[in-house]
């Protein structure tokens, strides 16, 4: 298919012979073809791998093939432009030095990129926060993340920046747990309501049954007893069944006469502005008077 | 209500009705459960439909591939001992449309009338989610409701030589073969082996169910077809028809 370019005789003198611009095109065009044939196997290759690995996993292994046929077709060619590959690898720590100098943040994301896809603290398709930015990873790429905010955003990350930083990944567990904070008031029965919240839970196919939930009082506050509900679930329902089981909880307890109050304020509206309120009267007066009303029972 | 079924037709049971009605150019597939209801148009002639138990473990989503069997006493097992016992496992209803001769399958529809609770076997960090089904144990072939549960017949085998406390057992659903009677009754057939302390391992025989008549108790072998599973259809790739059950039993 390639043919000889030697009538493109415009040659380059360099320290390892000439580099004619055939030789050039000749480097571009096998570059080319070779990215067009890895591209084709990768098709391929995702194809057949689509109902066999996680789709994580799959697309780490493509752009590992991918890379990987390119990598070997560029330095196999470097002789075309003159390049002795041997000699390349001698003068690498130089090349190295200079070229770490000149592309830090590059090189540096492409270093954290291949960390990011050894180690995997993230996979394609996780609900991520990462430097606040929230959302779904959508891909995992040599040099950068992109990421799916919950709002429909493309948010593209540099890998140093993923890697260097916290990253809350909400369903690297296969459970999670989530709570409410229910209020009742002080006339209704909280053994009722914890036992209707829980034949609630129970009814609740995601709700999981080990690590069991937990229904308890946890509070006695100013107007209202504050009970607490913990419930597991997988990390893929989780937000549905914490939507879900909040109001039917507050339906269920509302049928059974348990209602949620409202904040409470008795406002005490004094007539006589000179007059003490009895609550404020010197306790010793009330003990008085309670042991003299028992000393007058028992005589 | 299990079997083959040539529209048009309508089968009612336990307050479920399937249906599927010529509708003029297409068939109408009809699905009633309580208040949920399905309907499908079916742009197809000459097929016919497969109604029967499938792997409990689509409905009502299908989140994972593994059913715990929680055990409602714990089982003492000696160490080294080989025994035979009886579980219930809940059922799922799968409809299938086919051609004739039971090519080109499709799953239509998946229902059930048992309860459906999931739970975790392991650790938070690192456990496996799994359907939950909490079952009595019998010594002999159980009678249950043929629409809500089915029969597992497990044997167990320690091949350690310390006594086993078995309270539970996970079963994946790539290996599970179901079979069914024509008096609507499912069936499973699977072995359990205890490890060591902490290790079992569990599996689904694949042998058919008449290969071995005579060691069984339970009525009417030769009638037992064997079920088309929604996790049969799909394409195995690398997992395992095994079960590890590394966090205890």
């Amino acid at each position: 298919m390639i043919t000889d370019f030697d009538f493109l005789d415009i040659s380059l003198p360099i320290s390892n012979g000439t580099v004619t611009l055939g030789s050039v095109l000749k480097f571009i065009l096998i570059l080319s073809f070779s990215t067009l044939i890895a591209k084709i196997l990768s098709l391929y290759l995702r194809r057949s791998l689509k109902d066999r690995v996680s789709k994580d996993m799959c697309e780490t292994i493509i752009k590992i093939f991918y890379y990987g046929m390119l990598t070997i077709v560029f330095l196999s060619n470097l002789s075309l432009i003159g390049i002795n590959p041997s000699a390349l690898l001698v003068a690498g720590g130089v090349t190295g030095i200079i070229l770490g100098f000149a592309s830090q943040n590059i090189v540096g994301n492409l270093i954290s990129g291949f960390f990011l896809m050894v180690e995997r603290p993230i996979k394609i398709g996780d609900q991520v926060e990462i430097s606040g930015i929230s959302g779904y990873v959508t891909d995992i790429r040599i040099i950068s993340t992109i990421i799916r905010t919950y709002d429909g955003l493309l948010v593209r990350l540099p890998n140093q920046q993923v890697f260097t930083t916290n990253i809350t990944n909400i369903v690297g567990h296969p459970v999670r747990r989530f709570e409410y904070t229910i209020r009742i008031r002080y006339s209704d029965d909280a053994d009722a309501a914890i036992f209707l919240i829980k034949d609630l839970i129970d009814k609740e196919p995601f709700a999981l049954l080990n690590p069991s939930p937990s229904v308890f009082v946890s509070d006695l506050g100013d107007s209202w007893v504050n009970l607490t509900v913990r419930i597991w679930a997988p990390v893929s329902e989780w937000f549905g069944i914490k939507t879900r089981v909040l109001w039917n909880i507050k339906k269920t307890l509302e049928g059974n006469g348990i209602e949620i109050p409202l904040p409470q304020r008795i406002v005490r509206i004094q007539s006589d502005p000179k007059k003490i309120p009895e609550e404020l009267m010197p306790p010793e007066k009330e003990i008085e008077s309670v042991i003299n009303y028992e000393e007058r029972v028992l005589a | 209500m299990y079997g083959y079924y040539k529209p048009p037709f309508l089968v009612e049971q336990e307050g479920i009705s399937i249906s599927v009605e010529n509708n003029g150019e297409h068939w109408i597939y009809r699905r009633t459960l309580g208040s949920d209801k399905v309907e499908k148009i079916i742009l197809a002639d000459g097929k016919r439909l497969i109604i029967n138990p499938v792997e409990p473990l689509n409905t009502p989503k299908e989140i994972t591939p593994n059913l715990l069997i929680e055990f409602e006493k714990t089982l003492l097992l000696a160490g080294g001992a080989k025994r035979k016992i009886f579980l219930t496992f809940p059922i799922e209803i799968g409809v299938f449309i086919s051609d004739k001769g039971d090519r080109n399958i499709q799953l239509l529809d998946v229902m059930t009338l048992a309860r459906q609770k999931f739970t975790l076997y392991g650790e938070v960090s690192n456990g496996v989610l799994c359907k939950h089904w909490k079952s009595k144990i019998y010594s002999i072939s159980p009678s249950p409701d043929s629409l809500q549960e089915g029969i597992m017949e497990l044997t167990l085998r320690n091949t350690s030589s310390d006594w086993a406390s078995i309270s539970k057992a996970v079963f994946s659903a790539y290996g599970m073969k179901l079979y069914y009677g024509s008096d609507g009754d499912a069936f499973m057939r699977a072995r359990m082996d205890i490890l060591n302390r902490n290790t079992a391992e569990t599996s689904f025989e694949l042998q058919h169910i008449s290969g071995e008549i005579k060691s069984s108790p339970l009525r009417d072998f030769k009638a037992r077809k064997e079920a088309f599973g929604v996790y049969s259809l799909q394409k195995l790739g690398f997992v395992p028809p095994k079960f590890y059950m590394g966090w205890g039993y």
